[in-house]
């Protein structure tokens, strides 16, 4: 989860958030140069002593300043497009979790190996028990394998929803009458939380999402596979 | 960037963000490339100026320096960089494999010796 004041990303939980963070840092390196660049060139305007206000023609200069962003948005626009392409593969899903959003909860559907299906409700401050966290716990989390892919199918009851893990690099929206679908692998176990991305409503800040990741051997043995 | 560290974990650095959002010190690569690029735009600017005693134009040249040295180094960081992360995947897929299937036919070892006696 973030910490408190949290303004950049939180560390990849998947290898397309690796990515994501990978790309981040190019474009930011490049913001940063372009930054430093109109800075200068402010300064410049500044301190200048040349007034003179009938300057025309700068044909290098124009072509230079044509030619220049081109190239950098060219720069900026190929990992962007890579690593968009790569979030639209689908790599043979071993598990498929449907998971609706409502007014002002989830609801996840197990349904691969058997009928498991619940809500998932942010806890109330007053049931919070020592160590949880107010506004993001949940009663009941979804339980998922690393190290495997899986599809999420999301969809919607009632309005707008979205479904986002930050770590995982995920945000999919939950549209009424239509199934959205994505796709991860988490490399890590772990408790991720997320919450719905799209208003909604009164207790919109108020349906959090919590994934608990384990290692297959155990989600083997839990209640997915035995109901 | 990450959660606070866990006892016994490598403390993060203390976070510099250049122009307020630029975190040189977690971004890797970016402060061997702002270093390089900053003794670039010295170099570049007082070489200059040595040769022809302008301040202004030399201010330019050594600002664009900067921004060239800083863009060379950073893609040469990071181009290693993925290279190294791919190596480090494939040696981790490796040992994974090597410990899940030492002694049975699908052992790698055992499929590398037999190629390489054949």
């Amino acid at each position: 989860m973030a910490h408190a004041a949290q303004v950049g990303l939180q560390d990849a939980t998947s290898p397309i958030m690796e990515e994501l963070i990978t790309f981040h840092d190019h474009a930011l390196m490049i913001i940063f140069l372009i930054c430093f660049l109109v800075l200068y060139a402010l300064f410049l305007t500044l301190t200048t002593k040349l007034t003179n206000t009938n300057i025309s023609d700068a044909q290098e200069m124009e072509t230079i300043w044509t030619i220049l962003p081109a190239i950098i948005l060219v720069l900026i626009a190929l990992p962007s497009l890579r690593i968009l392409y790569m979030t639209d593969e689908v790599n043979d899903p071993s598990l498929t979790i449907k998971s609706i959003g409502h007014q002002w909860y989830w609801t996840y559907e197990y349904t691969d190996y058997g009928g498991l299906i619940f809500n998932s409700y942010m806890l109330p401050p007053l049931f919070l028990e020592p160590g949880d966290l107010r506004l993001l716990d949940v009663d009941n989390r979804v339980v998922l394998p690393i190290e495997t892919p899986i599809r999420m199918m999301i969809t919607s009851q009632d309005v707008l929803h979205s479904w986002a893990v930050p770590t995982l690099g995920l945000k999919t929206d939950a549209i009424p009458g239509r199934l959205n679908q994505t796709t991860f692998t988490a490399t890590r176990p772990g408790v991720y939380y997320g919450q719905c991305s799209e208003i909604c409503g009164a207790n919109h800040s108020f349906m959090p999402i919590v994934l608990e990741l384990i290692p297959l051997k155990i989600f083997e043995m839990g209640p997915v596979f035995t109901l | 960037m990450a959660a606070p560290p866990e006892p016994g974990e490598p403390e993060e650095r203390k976070s510099l963000k250049l122009l307020g959002f630029l975190d040189v010190e977690n971004t890797p690569c970016a402060r061997h490339s702002i270093l390089y690029g900053s003794l670039g735009s010295v170099v570049a600017g007082f070489g200059h100026f040595l040769f022809t005693s302008e301040i202004r134009r030399s201010c330019d040249v050594g600002v664009g320096g900067f921004i060239l040295v800083t863009l060379g180094c950073w893609f040469h960081c990071r181009y290693n960089y993925a290279k190294q992360r791919i190596q480090e995947r494939i040696a981790r897929e490796e040992i994974k494999k090597k410990i899940l299937y030492e002694g049975t036919h699908l052992d790698p070892e055992r499929k590398h010796n037999g190629s390489s006696s054949n």
